[in-house]
């Protein structure tokens, strides 16, 4: 029905041919050229529904142009699920695992590791020309039998449908069960009944309760991520070694120290240098994991730094970015808030908890690589009690200097749900920032009244 | 076909927490405990007094839980922060100490949520999901003992090892006579139904435990002079349901009020705030680690996952159960946002239906606005299950001659 | 046999709709279908005496009556009462013996039934109680685009495009519409998707009793094509014709049961 497409605009080409080549896993790499030559011809075919200019769905009719990390993020993501289905086809093995850990072990073990969002994305991508309105109908439809399959109270179904028909290739089912998840190892357990008998189970029981002061705890999580790379081992057919993992968590250092550096950099600039999902996408490559390619991940988040750094030298404020936006910082679990939306609206997002947590946790490295990365993930801010997690939060609340606080959590999300309000009197107790609590509906799909919510909150602010 | 026990039981309930009160100013301490797998003997031998804090039913109650710990937490715990909020509860009201354990996330939520706003002294058991494994058991004997170290602190004295075995030895003929008691309840011509049953098991949450045994006793000696030997097996017209999922606390009769109302009769269960938790608990070792490790190696709690179907012990045990009760339908119950039911009604249902038993899921919450909904669908699975063995009888009503 | 005659009636008092069937010689003699008041026994009695007077019979000639729906609680004309699941399978097995699995979309119940080849119920699934998916929600949105409620399922099928609703709860679906209208959606889309979206909803309550041929669709919605023809690419099934009004499927179960009763008095007396 002809909806109207976002074409990148020529003006930008020469100067985006300029950056940088990505480098892959497997050694290959892409050129500028080749990016630019996918973003402006190829995607738009194949993926009409990620160009059609919808406000409302999140899509503007514009970009942050002149920001080629923001070309290549998308270009990554884009290429996600012919790059999955590529890994497949050349034997790679490939890991479900939950949003709210690192992948140092999987990487050691030499497999993709993908929480839940990727896995929806990666099944997004395996079917051609939607618009926006046919995406969301399919991937509405799925869902619908995956709650009835497993619980129509599950929050997402990370994507079981899809590995129980075989439609996904994902090898090996094994996730931290992490308590920032309610729903994971219900979630794992369910596949045993489906009727992919090949897809191995696997829960890395994550200990609670001061787990970071218990000694054992920690010895126990160390043997649970033994029992990991043994599984991931027996997929594929390698052995993973102690230095296999000191590798990886080196690597994966590197990464969320670029991260936290990138974060700190944007932070530090008197206007915003980037639009929220720009930040968002360029501070996520610092667990390496998000376009399920670490070395790709990497290459971009490197040349990010210097961009970013350019930008607040110079003072330039990031695309469609209102003058003195309300800086919000979100809370919460797995979903956040319509980024372009909020802008109009005269926001920004400045900073989430999701992912940031274990991105700013760093593994020793020196010593038993097992037991250093088990005593790092039990101290992920994230997974802290109440008080602890509060405090943690509220540094980075003024790092950011947000103006405001919203907790956002999924629909079934329990356990975030339960302490959100704990979370959020400290918060307001103990800095005064207005704060706001926002239930996302069953399904996921973002819609006016959250919208209106989230407006109504940044006009008070 | 009363029994006269369980009148003096009512009565003795109704005391109770006075009683408490009494020995309080006395000096003792009472710990309320919430959970699946908090080992009691444990809290008995420090001599704390051990309650149970498990109550349903009170819509009021949820709503006010929901302010603090949202609407999306399971209506359970929702009703029990909204009492705590509330401080109403005879028992509640009672509690010196607060043990929790992390069987279930959402329980362990509660203990994080009472403790911040209501500034509460909890003591936590951290429980292992991997829970069949060495590892885990090694790491869950450290649990054990720590959370023994934080009650010893709370008592002012160290656990005494003669007295855990007292305790323990107490604990198992409570068990042992409860089972007897069960036999009775589903048999032909029984003189005490499910229903009363599942009051006595729940009294023994609440109770003096050396009282509650010897309330036991009298019940189990006045069952045996009126019926010698149980037989189980269907009275006339029955149609024998079992009833499995979410716990069904004091103070939620709805489900149960509703089977019976529509001719269902309950012969067995497998719910945590049942039969279930008194059932294959064998404790080898007397120590913290030892007692606790009995608890966790019972049939486990569904918050607790079998990445293998078959070697799931919780469908064994159902399936055991259903032929041992000669029970012709299963009624799961699923409380909102309880995770660990809800997401195995289907497959449960699936593991059934091979055995030809067929199994009802009811998803509700202590609101009564569901009551005409719930009550429609039983009936018509009583109704469905009558008519099938009326239709393998002779060939019945529902076919047109 | 009673010397009444051969007159047995059904009365279905459901949430919105109160129907009566009566039946003679086994054959379907007279039919009443009224909207439910807040009074479910006139509701269920106005629905049987409109049956009675365009049979010209009297309440005292019929041999066994009953009642089902949520209003059979409150029956005192009905001789029985049974839910409404089980007399829906009757029904539907009654007109078309080949039926395996019926769908019920009524006020504010969805049911998902099947049975065998008896007309007894192996298994059956209701939707939540939300309504969203269900016979009041579509009146609503109705309300929502001022059009008659019988119409909606043709504009729905006249739609070039179908819009997601990402909202499954009435009071948000309704202001959701409204919002759509207003970033200028066509009207006809919206309720593509509204159609769409509660056929996806009823193809998940298949998941758990599965579906087999042949499919019945029964209940007032029954009468929405728009709502038919999404049910039957969701399931990929052929819905069976109805050889009579679909809403009065389980006021005709009623009667067929209050046949058999009469018959085996006391056999299935509780
Ligand atoms: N011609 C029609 N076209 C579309 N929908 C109709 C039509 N006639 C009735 N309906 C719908 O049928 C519904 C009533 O159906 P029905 O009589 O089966 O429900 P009910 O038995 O009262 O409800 P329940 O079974 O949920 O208690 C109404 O909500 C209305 O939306
Ligand atoms: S929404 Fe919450 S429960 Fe669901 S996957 Fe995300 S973190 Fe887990
Ligand atoms: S098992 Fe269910 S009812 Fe019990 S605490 Fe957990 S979620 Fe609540
Ligand atoms: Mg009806």
């Amino acid at each position: 029905m002809g909806k109207q497409l976002f074409r990148y605009s020529e003006a930008n080409k020469e100067k985006f041919l300029e950056s940088d080549n990505i480098t892959f896993n497997d050694g290959s790499t892409v050129s500028p050229e080749e990016i630019w030559h996918y973003l402006t011809e190829e995607a738009p075919a194949k993926y009409p529904s990620a160009f059609e200019v919808n406000l409302y769905q999140g899509n503007r009719g514009s970009r942050d142009e002149t920001l080629p990390t923001s070309l290549k993020t998308r270009y990554l993501g884009l290429t996600f699920s012919a790059r999955m289905e590529k890994a497949k086809d050349n034997g790679k093995s490939i890991a479900f695992i939950q949003g709210g850990q690192a992948v140092d072990p999987y990487t050691a073990a030499d497999t993709i590791a993908l929480r839940p969002g990727l896995v929806n994305q990666w099944n997004n991508g395996l079917e051609y020309g939607n618009d926006i309105n046919k995406e969301n109908l399919r991937r509405k439809k799925s869902k619908e039998k995956a709650f009835h399959d497993m619980s129509f109270e599950a929050c997402q179904t990370g994507g079981y449908e899809h590995v129980q028909a075989g439609d996904l290739r994902i090898d090996v089912i094994a996730p931290y069960t992490v308590l920032r998840c309610s729903d994971i190892s219900y979630g794992v357990e369910a596949h045993r009944h489906g009727p992919n008998k090949n897809v191995k189970l696997l829960n890395v029981d994550y200990p609670l309760r001061f787990q970071a002061d218990k000694p054992w705890a920690i010895e126990y999580f160390a043997k649970n991520l033994r029992r990991l790379v043994n599984t991931l081992d027996e997929v594929t057919g390698r052995k993973t070694s102690e230095n296999d993992l000191l590798k990886a968590i080196k690597l994966h250092n590197t990464g969320r120290r670029l991260g936290t550096e990138l974060a700190e950099l944007w932070w530090s600039a008197d206007v915003p240098p980037t639009n929220s999902d720009d930040r968002a996408s360029m501070v996520s490559l610092g667990n390496l994991e998000v376009h399920g390619d670490v070395q790709a991940s990497l290459s971009v988040l490197k040349e990010a730094k210097k961009f970013i750094a350019e930008r607040v030298k110079n003072g330039v404020k990031g695309h469609a970015v209102a003058d003195n936006p309300k800086r919000l910082f979100i809370l919460g679990s797995c979903v956040g808030i319509n980024g372009s939306r909020s802008e109009d609206a005269g926001a920004i997002v400045v900073g989430r908890d999701d992912q940031w947590s274990h991105c700013s946790s760093l593994v020793e490295e020196v010593g038993d690589p097992f037991y250093n990365l088990a005593k790092a993930t039990l101290e992920y801010p994230y997974e802290q009690s109440i008080e602890k997690r509060a405090q943690w939060t509220i540094e980075q609340i003024k790092k950011s200097r947000a103006d405001g606080v919203i907790f956002i959590h999924n629909w079934g999300c329990n356990t975030q749900a339960a302490i959100s309000r704990p979370i959020v009197d400290i918060i307001k107790r103990e800095t005064g920032i207005p704060t706001y609590i926002h239930e996302r509906d069953l399904h996921g799909l973002r819609d006016e009244q959250e919208q209106n919510r989230v407006n109504a909150f940044v006009e008070m602010l | 076909m009363s029994v006269k026990t369980l009148d003096v039981i009512r009565k003795r309930l109704e005391e109770r927490p006075d009683e408490l009160r009494r020995a309080r100013e006395n000096g003792l301490k009472v710990v309320g405990w919430v959970g699946y797998n908090v080992p009691e003997e444990i809290i008995h031998a420090l001599g704390f007094i051990p309650v149970r804090i498990a109550i349903g039913g009170d819509d009021r109650l949820v709503e006010i839980g929901a302010r603090y710990a949202s609407s999306k937490t399971c209506v359970f715990i929702r009703e029990i922060v909204g009492a705590f909020a509330e401080n109403q509860d005879p028992y509640i009201q009672q509690t010196d100490i607060l043990a929790f354990d992390a069987t279930c996330l959402q329980n362990y939520r509660a203990a994080e949520v009472i403790e911040y706003f209501f500034k509460k002294d909890v003591v936590v058991l951290a429980v292992p999901r991997n829970f069949h494994l060495d590892e885990a058991k090694e790491y869950f004997a450290h649990e054990a003992n720590e959370f023994t170290r934080l009650l010893e602190e709370r008592a002012g004295a160290p656990l005494d090892s003669a007295r855990l075995a007292e305790s323990v030895a107490l604990y198992n003929d409570i068990r042992k006579t409860l089972k007897s008691i069960y036999t009775f309840q589903a048999s032909k011509d029984n003189v005490i139904s499910w229903e009363e049953v599942y009051d006595l098991i729940q009294a023994g949450d609440l109770l003096d435990k050396r009282e509650y045994l010897s309330l036991l006793t009298q019940t189990l000696d006045e069952l045996k002079e009126r019926q010698h030997h149980p037989v189980i097996a269907s009275d006339d017209g029955d149609c024998r349901i079992f009833l499995s999922g979410s716990l069904i606390p004091r103070g939620d009769r709805k489900l149960i009020g509703i089977i019976r109302s529509v001719g269902g009769r309950i012969v067995g269960d497998d719910l945590w705030s049942g039969i279930l938790p008194h059932l294959d608990l064998d404790i080898k070792e007397i120590s913290p680690a030892g007692v606790a490790l009995g608890y966790l190696n019972r049939t486990p709690h569904a918050a607790l996952p079998y990445l293998d179907l078959e070697s799931d012990r919780r469908l064994k045990k159902l399936q055991e159960r259903l032929s041992e009760f000669k029970a012709q339908g299963v009624i799961y119950h699923t409380l909102r946002y309880c995770d660990p039911f809800t997401f195995k009604a289907k497959e449960t249902k699936n593991v059934l239906a091979k055995s030809g038993i067929p199994l009802l899921e009811i998803h509700t919450e202590y609101a009564g606005s569901d009551y005409e909904a719930m009550k429609t669908r039983v009936e018509a699975f009583v109704e469905m299950i009558k008519i099938k063995s009326e239709i393998a009888e002779e060939q019945g009503v529902l076919v047109d001659a | 046999m009673s010397i009444n005659g051969n007159y047995f009636a059904g009365v279905d008092v459901g949430s919105l709709a109160a129907k009566s069937v009566i039946l003679k010689d086994g054959e379907i003699f007279a039919t009443g279908l009224v909207p439910s008041g807040v009074n479910s026994v006139e509701s269920g009695l106005n629905a049987l005496n409109l049956a009675l007077e365009s049979a010209g019979l009297k309440q005292e000639d019929l041999t066994y009556i009953v009642g089902t729906g949520y209003g059979r609680v409150s029956a005192p004309y009905a001789n029985k009462a049974v839910t409404e699941i089980t007399c829906h399978a009757k029904g539907a097995n009654y007109l078309h013996p080949t039926v395996r699995t019926i769908i019920d979309m009524g006020g504010q119940d969805c049911k998902a039934i099947r049975i065998d080849q008896d007309g007894a119920v192996v298994d059956f699934a209701m939707n939540d109680k939300c309504a969203a998916g269900t016979g009041r929600f579509l009146e609503v949105m109705a309300g929502v685009f001022k059009v008659e409620l019988k119409d909606l399922g043709a504009i729905a099928l006249s739609a070039t495009d179908t819009v997601p609703m990402s909202s499954t709860c009435t009071v948000f679906a309704e202001s959701e519409t409204i919002s759509l209208v207003a970033r200028g959606e066509k009207p006809e889309n919206i309720l593509n998707g509204i159609h769409h979206s509660i056929a996806n909803r009823i193809a998940g309550l298949f998941s758990r009793v599965g579906i087999e041929s042949d499919v019945f669709f029964s209940g007032g919605v029954a009468k929405n094509s728009g709502m038919k023809s999404a049910i039957e690419q969701a399931l990929k099934v052929t819905i069976v014709k109805p050889e009579i009004d679909p809403q009065l499927i389980g006021a005709l179960g009623a009667a067929v049961i209050a046949r058999n009763f009469s018959k085996k008095e006391g056999l299935w007396a509780a």
